[in-house]
């Protein structure tokens, strides 16, 4: 990923890029639109490219909007049902459905009541219909998906929880030097924590929401003087 | 009378039941031709024979390869940093160079040749021996008795471990 980058406004035309697909495949990421052969961008925030072809809009935001394959956290609203309703961050509430846990049957319902936070995949994800989620994977096993006890959870900025999964990203590594902690990022800017007392995981929380405002090039020397954080 | 009309089969015959898996295909043809007639006005030359270079992909995470975001550190839950240190693993096997070889190529070459190993061309070959190519072999392994002794499983020693 590149660090340096330009600010696209929306309706903005990308050439860059368009120059680009004449000559090989390129993937639009969130943020960008094509109509025909122009690529035009949609929001306003720092152009971001991977290689070979992968462009996207880098913008702050809250509101997140449900993608297939994302790993959200969500927090159960009400049980419907088949389906559980879960809160997570988008415009329309997700459905999960009783069956889709680990070991689950008709008769052996998952012990979900609202108030719990689930860690989950987006199975399926359309304008047009309510987001729907997984707790398992393809072989019906639980593997990091499911409920998640005890523990703090907040909110942050798409942006923020995105950054902390980038690979390589030093916030965590920096945290675990301080002290051992179990942590949730869901792509959907809702973080759960848990440590060992519940001071440490306050200051965990703290940490990580001073880094709120910080880019992705500024984080390497915060992530320095984390421990300061900690300490108040 | 009509240019070109394609046969068809009548409905007594496809009733038949033998005729249940033409009856569907029957079915499901005239179907398309329904829905192509139905859209035909919609869809134009482009739509059908325009090649895109663009691929759109509303994932953040696929988009930008973050990783998964359910993490442990320093034996806060064991269970999952056994789940973190597999994937670590995998991936770590799948970018890692190539391992050197205990036994070169060559060498295994050799030893699979030497051992005779049974392959494909070997037992083909087989059916195109003839009597006298198959007596001659015989005669050849009788001469050395090691070969014709039949093997059996052997006790291991007790001190063998």
């Amino acid at each position: 990923m590149s660090t340096t980058s330009t600010i696209v406004m929306p309706g903005e035309r990308i050439a860059a890029i368009e120059e680009l697909a004449k000559s090989k495949r390129v993937i639009l990421g969130p943020g960008l639109r094509r109509l025909d052969d122009t690529v035009v961008a949609s929001k306003a925030g720092p152009l971001r490219h991977k290689e070979p072809g992968t462009f996207w809009v880098d913008n702050y935001q809250r509101r997140y909007i449900p993608a297939r394959g994302d790993l959200v956290l969500g927090i159960v609203r009400a049980k419907a049902g088949d389906l559980y309703r879960v809160d997570i961050g988008a415009a329309d509430t997700a459905s999960i459905s009783y069956l889709a846990f680990e070991a689950a049957t008709k008769k052996n319902r998952p012990d979900l009541n609202p108030g719990d936070l689930i860690y989950a995949r987006v199975l399926n994800a359309s304008a047009d219909i309510e987001p729907e989620l997984v707790c398992v994977n393809s072989v019906g096993k639980r593997g990091k998906l499911g409920v998640l006890a005890e523990g703090f959870f907040f909110k942050c900025s798409l942006n923020l929880g995105r950054m902390l999964l980038r690979e390589n990203c030093p916030v965590l590594g920096a945290l675990t030097r301080e002290l051992p902690y179990e942590i949730a990022v869901g792509v959907n800017g809702r973080i759960w924590l848990k440590a060992h007392s519940l001071k440490e995981t306050v200051a965990l929380a703290n940490a990580i929401s001073a880094l709120e405002q910080s880019g992705c090039a500024e984080i390497d020397k915060i992530c320095g003087n984390l421990g300061d954080f900690l300490q108040t | 009378m009509p240019a070109k009309s394609k046969p068809r089969l009548s409905r007594g015959v496809l009733d038949m039941k033998f005729m249940q898996r033409t009856k569907d295909k029957v079915e499901k043809e005239a179907d398309d031709e329904q829905s192509r007639a139905l859209y035909s006005n919609e869809i134009n030359q482009k739509m059908l024979n325009s090649t895109s270079n663009f691929m759109v992909e509303s994932s953040y995470s696929i988009c930008a390869g973050l990783i998964d975001g359910r993490l442990s550190f320093r034996g806060m839950n064991p269970e999952l940093e056994i789940l973190m240190e597999q994937e670590l693993a995998e991936k770590q096997g799948r970018t890692r160079p190539e391992q050197p070889k205990e036994v070169s190529d060559q060498d295994m070459v050799k030893a699979y040749y030497a051992n005779k190993a049974p392959t494909v061309s070997g037992s083909m070959s087989k059916k195109f021996n003839t009597k006298k190519d198959f007596k001659r072999k015989i005669g050849e392994d009788s001469e050395n008795p090691h070969a014709t002794r039949k093997q059996h499983f052997k006790k291991p020693r007790s001190d063998d471990d």
